[in-house]
């Protein structure tokens, strides 16, 4: 059945070069097989889904086309655009998706469908309505596109992006530069064009809409010389050109968010579906071959809200009735439990919303089932308090997963006030242990560590069991998170003993990550074995939220000790696995983590992008949060750009109360630096005098000798620190620049290498510190090193790069270019070292400056790089394609498509 | 958003064509600084032309950086600013 009616709206103007776009890319794709995705976006209305459709019915003769819509409710279904497409391929996509398998799963299935078939267009629909999982999937799918014979295109409203916190975060951080196609107003001249036939004043209409081809379109079809105020009313205006029994057809239509099917729409209208013609004949709904829908969802909002109250709950208890008899083996829940809400019905509110939660989240989908656990919480007052408490500590776990902690602890403590009532001391004492972990989160370490010790002395009044484990091994997390070994150990033992006892795996897990977080801060001689054995159990386990945990402890502390080949290699595979599986809390600790790798290597560009991923999200928990705003903080002041101050200042207030070391220490560093760089040496001893003293009471070698060494730097001498000698701080301390100088090379630090030669008593050093600093856009480092040249009675100093280095827009040294032109020859360091009568160690060490100034990950790219820019005159393809720095990775491969 | 000041050399002297080609290069920099949201007000170009003091709106100094690097064109040094207008109090 199809009732496709022509529109004066379907005349599509001012979308050539548009479709011209999209006709070229789809040409490349279906010439080279190399995917693209696409992002199209545009305000609510301006015919972005017109845009779409009118390509692929152009293509659908040359290519297979596979279409999946968002729909346009608070919670959705998990995968729900992936559900459509999944229906239209069949085969093992349907399977997997009738499953509820992981969105990393999904994504790697669909990739092997669009493969296994010749060319397709692929369209995921307003994405500002998707699921977490959905977007997940998009996230995998963009990263590997390439490899399938796809044109993806993407669509989404760029006017609410606001709302859409997690569509802007996901842009924000594909991997993959995606193109992207904006769909704008009509001009002037287009919407006068279209006013003509119908009498109405052009120049008006297009100041009233603004352009906005919905709008047009729907202000031209009601007729009437009047132009409305609003979308609203324009869209009344048309309907309410209707009969009285096709108006009310429509009514009925628009409780029914998104696509209706045609099964669904007869049910509900019962004889009213007769008048279904004469709705489409007027243009207000569109068919398709099994469902209806409004030409665009604004009409459908403006009908439904237009619907009196009471006939609205009488249409969705009827939406929600048919819903439920319809059954089926695999209902929609998210759908179920919207129109139960809608109908106000609470027994299947609190029926079907659970049901959606628990759905969500295992499809990854942990926001939807925050989400669906806040519906049920909302009409559960009647329910009885152990059912109240359940939802709501569901509600809090689902959270806290997705870094919402303000929702998380007042979920957690009003679960809490009722366990208390029930008189449970298993449950209290359980949630006391849940609430602990959340205030531990928010920087309120006290409190954290008040509601832990209560919550094990009232469990210990019990049998023991995995409580009890738990709460123990939350114990051992608080202590070892202020790195108090001892209590870390202590509890973490009893911990695991009582596990072992139980055979209680995720108590197991738990306690083991904190001890070997400890254990690893201690310099235990297996490093990170222990770790990595705990991460191995949880995710044989499935322990996903501990999995991530340790993710995060195999990144952060070997971060600290400048074992950056490590935190690499967990930072990549971390990201995957928290990503796929919806753990946003940890997915943001890892890129604040690695906002702090990409610093220390030198990347400032990618810190603060990194960064500023993690501030994007304003309600992101304080740790994270401190962590990025004094990568943030550090890459403005080491480059002299404005606004350094503002998040240093905020990362202090943000970790003041915490006192936890991992907290103070990197902001009272950053401090401490950015007060040197301004030349207020003066302030660096107060930044820096309690958390020197934390650190010395911690024992952290690291952190002590990083702190000594501002503390140095602004002129200060402290007496012998125990443990500093170890570190390349520690030999600047006690004036070994050179070898601290060639330490930091060997680890992968160009800036605090530079920093170490401008200690060095010779000019040739110096000299180079200064063009080291030049190089990686230090201005006010370099010109605290220039000036103490000077003071040696030096002149004639560069004030800036040096001449030479401005001619190449990547700034590179006289000898970087000698190392590039033979680079581009094809030349391997030994080789490279000869002809330059250089160490190979020096070679390696420009070959390092020079991809990192060219932004390259390879040597074969640099060589790409410089015939591009005009760098230098020696063609050729070099032999040698060795990716420097760490383990190739998806990441880095994807990172370098990036830059 | 803030207003910023940014100052660049151009060694070899800045060449913009003053005929088509100079508008298309102003609006193809124009069009790359709106994918960051940066705006670019106006620029004084010193009489040899190896120096430009250029206005911008910006979210943030890494915008204006991120879209230097995307034009090609060198930073030496941001600032930010505010007016200060001669005739205010008159």
């Amino acid at each position: 059945m199809s009732f496709d009616v022509p529109d004066p709206s379907d005349a599509l103007l001012e979308r050539d070069e548009s479709m011209l776009v999209l006709d070229e890319l789809l040409t490349r794709v279906r010439s080279t097989s190399v995917g693209q995705l696409v992002l199209v976006r545009g305000e609510a209305g301006v015919g972005k889904t017109a845009l779409i459709r009118r390509f692929c019915e152009a293509q659908r003769d040359r290519v297979r086309i596979l279409w999946g819509g968002c729909q346009p409710v608070r919670t959705p279904r998990p995968l729900g655009p992936l559900i459509d497409i999944a229906e239209a391929t069949g085969g093992e996509l349907e399977q997997l998706v009738g499953l509820a398998a992981t969105p990393h799963a999904v994504a790697t299935q669909l990739l092997r469908e669009l493969r296994s078939r010749g060319p397709s267009v692929l369209v995921l629909e307003d994405l500002h309505w998707a699921d977490e999982a959905t977007l997940d999937v998009l996230i995998v799918l963009a990263a590997r596109i390439d490899s399938a014979p796809a044109l993806v295109l993407a669509s989404y409203r760029d006017d609410e992006l606001d709302r859409a916190e997690q569509l802007r975060l996901v842009l924000g951080d594909l991997v993959s530069r995606p193109r992207r196609l904006k769909v704008e107003s009509l001009s002037e001249t287009a919407v006068v064009e279209l006013a003509q036939s119908y009498g109405v004043d052009g120049h008006e209409l297009h100041r009233r809409t603004a352009g906005n081809p919905f709008f047009v379109s729907e202000v031209l079809a009601a007729g009437g010389a009047e132009i409305p105020e609003t979308v609203r009313d324009a869209v009344l205006a048309r309907a309410a050109r209707l009969p009285g029994r096709a108006r009310r057809l429509l009514d009925v239509a628009a409780v029914v968010p998104g696509q209706i099917d045609m099964w669904l729409l007869e049910a509900l209208a019962g004889e009213l579906v007769d008048e279904l013609e004469e709705c489409l004949a007027s243009g207000m709904l569109s068919a398709r071959a099994t469902h209806v829908a409004f030409r665009h969802e604004l009409a459908r909002l403006a009908i439904e809200e237009a619907i009196a109250p009471n006939r609205r709950i009488v249409l969705q208890r009827r939406a929600l009735g048919v819903l439920v008899d319809r059954g089926g083996e695999d209902p929609d829940l998210a759908r179920l439990a919207y129109h139960a809400e809608a109908a106000g019905d609470v027994q299947s509110v609190l029926r079907w919303a659970p049901l959606a939660g628990e759905h969500a989240a295992s499809s990854g989908a942990h926001r939807e089932a925050a989400a669906q656990y806040a519906r049920a919480v909302r009409f559960a007052d009647g329910l009885s308090l152990q059912g109240r408490a359940e939802l709501l500590q569901r509600r809090a776990d689902e959270c806290y997963t997705t870094d919402q902690f303000a929702a998380a602890i007042e979920a957690q403590e009003a679960a809490l006030d009722l366990q208390r009532s029930l008189g449970s001391t298993l449950g209290e004492g359980d949630a006391l242990r849940s609430l602990s972990r959340l205030l531990r989160f928010v920087g309120r370490t006290s409190d954290a560590q008040a509601a832990a010790v209560e919550a094990v002395g009232m469990l210990e009044r019990l049998p023991p069991g995995h409580e009890l484990a738990i709460a123990y091994g939350n114990l051992s997390h608080l202590c070892m998170n202020r790195e108090d070994a001892g209590g870390a150990r202590a509890w973490g033992t009893r911990a695991l003993e009582l596990a072992e006892r139980l055979d209680d795996d995720e108590a197991l897990v738990y306690a083991l990550t904190n001890i070997g977080v400890v254990d690893f801060l201690a310099g235990a001689a297996e490093g990170t074995v222990e770790l990595e054995r705990a991460l191995t159990l949880a995710q044989r386990h499935g322990f996903e939220e501990h999995a991530g945990r340790s993710f995060v402890s195999l990144v952060l502390w070997p971060l600290r000790h400048r074992m950056f080949a490590v935190a690499d290699r967990y930072l990549v595979a971390g990201l995957e696995y928290c990503s796929e599986r919806g753990l946003d809390t940890w997915r943001l600790y890892l890129i604040a983590c690695r906002a702090r790798l990409e610093l220390d290597l030198g990347r400032w560009s990618e810190a603060a992008d990194s960064a500023s991923l993690v501030l994007r999200d304003p309600r992101s928990a304080p740790v994270p949060r401190g962590w990025a705003l004094a990568v943030l903080g550090l890459v403005r002041a080491r480059r002299g750009d404005p606004g350094a101050s503002d998040p240093l200042d905020a990362a202090r207030t943000l970790v003041q109360s915490t006192g936890e070391l991992q907290c103070i220490a990197p902001v009272a560093a950053a401090r401490a630096e950015a007060a040197w760089l301004r030349g207020e040496d003066a302030i660096v001893d107060e930044e820096t005098e309690s958390a020197l003293e934390l650190a010395l009471h911690r024992r952290s070698a690291w952190v002590v000798s990083e702190l000594a060494y501002w503390r140095w730097r602004a002129g200060m001498s402290d007496a012998h620190l125990p443990g500093v000698a170890a570190t390349p701080y520690g030999l600047s301390l006690t004036g070994e620049w050179a070898r601290a100088a060639e330490l930091w090379t060997q680890i992968g630090c160009p800036y605090e290498a530079a920093l170490a030669l401008a200690d060095g008593d010779d000019q040739p050093a110096l000299r180079q510190a200064i063009d080291d600093l030049h190089g990686l856009g230090a201005r006010p480092a370099a010109a605290i090193v220039a000036r103490r040249l000077r003071e040696r009675g030096v002149r004639g100093l560069p004030r800036g790069p040096r001449p030479q280095t401005r001619h190449n827009p990547a700034g590179l040294t006289a000898r970087e270019l000698e190392v590039l032109a033979c680079l581009t020859e094809g030349l391997r360091n030994a080789q490279i070292a000869q002809r330059l009568v250089v160490s190979e160690k020096t070679v390696d060490h420009h070959v390092s400056a020079v991809l990192r100034k060219l932004d390259v990950r390879s040597r074969g790219e640099a060589g790409a790089a410089a015939l591009r820019l005009g760098l230098t005159q020696h063609a050729g393809e070099p032999e040698a394609k060795r990716s420097l720095g760490f383990e190739p990775s998806l990441e880095n491969e994807s990172r370098r498509q990036r830059a | 958003m803030s207003r910023y000041v940014v100052q660049r050399t151009f060694p070899e002297g800045l060449q913009i064509p003053v005929a088509d080609g100079g508008a298309e290069l102003c609006r193809g920099v124009v069009e790359r600084n709106a994918e960051d949201g940066v705006t670019w007000i106006c620029s004084f170009v010193s009489e040899d032309r190896t120096r430009t003091f250029c206005v911008y709106d910006a979210p943030t100094p890494e915008a204006i950086r991120r879209t230097a690097a995307r034009n090609e064109l060198p930073v030496d040094e941001i600032t930010r600013v505010s007016v200060l207008d001669p005739y205010f109090y008159a």
